[in-house]
């Protein structure tokens, strides 16, 4: 136990060292609505790719997708899959919200369906939507960070204390620097994770097999079915992996939090530019597998959630606690970061759509600054307590937020592609029958011919749009 | 005309990396040590940049 206090000093070292770098280097700039929440819609191609690259690598990344490797292999490669049709549909949509965003002065994604829509019902609505997606998803952050600190406590201690105390640090950093200190705090989470990356999926299958290539025989000759899918309707197989795909990619730029991002760019082009070499980016993931697969023929036998350690115990057990404090550094700023730009959404949600549209309050530059920074640290409140209540839940709650996000999409493309007809009632019809339509499915672990729930939910989705659409016109 | 060639080309890595999926889904034969159905994935992954750059080129972007 002697060996804890080094791997837990480095990983706090990291941690608030990475914060404090990015107050210095915000700490002259002034903040009104736009700066604090969109980053003055000025963020080159470089500062956007930091900032949109903090959507692949999450604590997800770390512990979810190594773990899903370790327990059920190739379902997860469809993580590498949806990022790259994601980024697909980025292209060209993420221009287009940017152009509305610019022309018409928004700072929310509900801003946008207010503004395209021309209903402010809407816009209210999505954003209590989108509220009662972010705390859940928010809360799941910090579970990964609990896990990753009781490995680098060696199993000696709790961390609960030590979640609270990192997390509302960051809502007080998050407070003080807006979306700018995010991308700021987003360089250095980068660099570390791609060095984490690289020795979970290099350096361990060399050091125990000689190679990665030497693995995947080891790991074909002990589990031959494990490194493809089980064919047609089954359990994650080939309909689940088409179909999770499908609606993931199409989900891909639709939270809250990719809303901000998108609104944060200087141009279109820094966005296409983005589209275009983010998958190269993504493609690291694929290291990841490496490690969760070297994971199950190193440590076999972990079982239902500690699954997600699988490759933490591996650099645990067979390697020097510092390097362990590095790897564990690099996964908790991809809980840590991540979860700011939710909470800096989340806020913006609640000020700007809701306290702004409904009440009439905090319309002005100086009192929306104050009042968004207040709500960051309310929703970091409450997302900590929802954290500290209901562990159990939040998996269940977070088939909301997976499931839930792609349910805006329609909404946004029909207002590109079928501009003309698509009205407020259909699309707020639609999201509302996607998601009584996806979420008791997902709960209920229903899955309709082996279909992913959240794509059955859009094409429930879409058919309300339509037929509402068409048959209930406006008064004009 | 233009535009139906963008689309197309924007439709083919997702159409590689999802409905082409269950036609690909095998161990072998295995290409640098990857089993088919993971190299397939990652070759697409590696070569979506390259249609959306060309996308870029026709809409002379860059």
């Amino acid at each position: 136990m002697s060996q804890s206090p080094v791997a837990l000093a480095i990983v706090a070292a990291i941690v608030f060292g990475t914060i404090l770098f990015a107050l210095l280097a915000v700490r002259r700039i002034k903040m009104d609505p736009s700066q604090y929440i969109v980053g003055g819609r000025s963020f080159g191609t470089i500062f956007l790719w930091v900032l949109l690259a903090g959507e692949i690598y999450t604590t997800f990344t770390f512990l979810g997708i190594a773990g899903l490797s370790y327990s059920g292999g190739a379902p997860a490669f469809y993580v590498l899959a949806y990022g790259a049709c994601g980024y697909a549909i980025s292209y060209f949509i993420t221009p287009a919200i940017w152009r509305v965003g610019k022309e018409c002065n928004l700072l929310t994604g509900p801003d946008f369906f207010e503004a395209r829509y021309n209903s402010r019902t809407l816009g209210i609505a999505t954003a209590i939507l989108y509220f009662l997606m972010v705390v859940p998803y928010v809360a799941l952050q910090l579970s990964g960070l609990q896990i990753l600190l009781r490995i680098a406590g060696y199993g000696a201690y709790n961390a609960t204390a030590s979640v609270c105390i990192a997390f509302l640090v960051l809502a007080l950093f998050v407070f003080t620097a807006g979306l700018r200190g995010t991308a700021w705090a987003s360089i250095v989470k980068d660099v570390l994770v791609l060095g984490a990356v690289a020795f979970a999926g290099i350096a361990i299958p060399v050091r125990f097999f000689g190679s990665p290539s030497a693995m995947f025989d080891r790991v074909t000759a002990a589990h031959p079915a494990i490194l493809v899918l089980p064919t047609g309707s089954a359990f994650h197989g080939t309909v689940w992996f088409v179909s999770t795909v499908l609606l993931s990619g199409i989900g891909w730029s639709m939270g809250p939090h990719s809303f901000s991002a998108t609104y944060s760019a200087r141009s279109g082009d820094s966005l296409r530019r983005n589209a275009v070499l983010l998958p190269f980016y993504q493609a690291f993931v694929t290291l990841m597998i490496f490690a969760g697969l070297s994971a199950a023929m190193i440590v076999p036998g972990l079982k239902g959630t500690a699954v997600d350690q699988s490759f933490l115990l591996v650099v645990q057990h067979y390697y020097p606690s510092w390097i362990l404090g590095l790897i564990v550094a690099a996964g908790a700023l991809a809980a840590l970061i991540p979860a700011s730009a939710l909470l800096l959404a989340g806020a913006a949600v609640i000020t700007k759509n809701v306290a702004g549209d409904v009440f009439g309050i905090a319309t002005g530059d100086a009192a929306r600054t104050r009042l968004t920074r207040i709500l960051v640290l309310v929703v970091a409140l409450l997302a900590l307590g929802f954290w500290l209540t209901g562990q159990r839940t939040v998996v269940e709650l977070l088939l909301l937020y997976y499931n839930g996000i792609a349910q805006f999409a329609p909404g946004v493309f029909a207002t590109f592609l079928w501009r003309r007809r698509a009205t407020a009632l259909g699309v707020g019809a639609g999201i509302a029958a996607g998601l009584a339509v996806a979420i008791p499915l997902a709960a209920l672990n229903i899955t309709p011919w082996g279909l992913n729930a959240g794509l059955v939910g859009l094409g429930a989705n879409v058919a309300t749009l339509v037929i509402l659409s068409l048959i209930v016109r406006p008064r004009a | 005309m233009r535009s139906m060639l963008r689309l197309l080309l924007a439709a083919i890595p997702i159409a590689a990396l999802s409905i082409a999926v269950p036609l690909v889904n095998r161990i072998e034969p295995r290409i640098l040590g990857l089993p088919f159905l993971l190299c397939w994935i990652v070759a697409w992954v590696c070569l979506t940049p390259v249609f959306l750059w060309t996308i870029g080129r026709l809409e002379k972007r860059w």
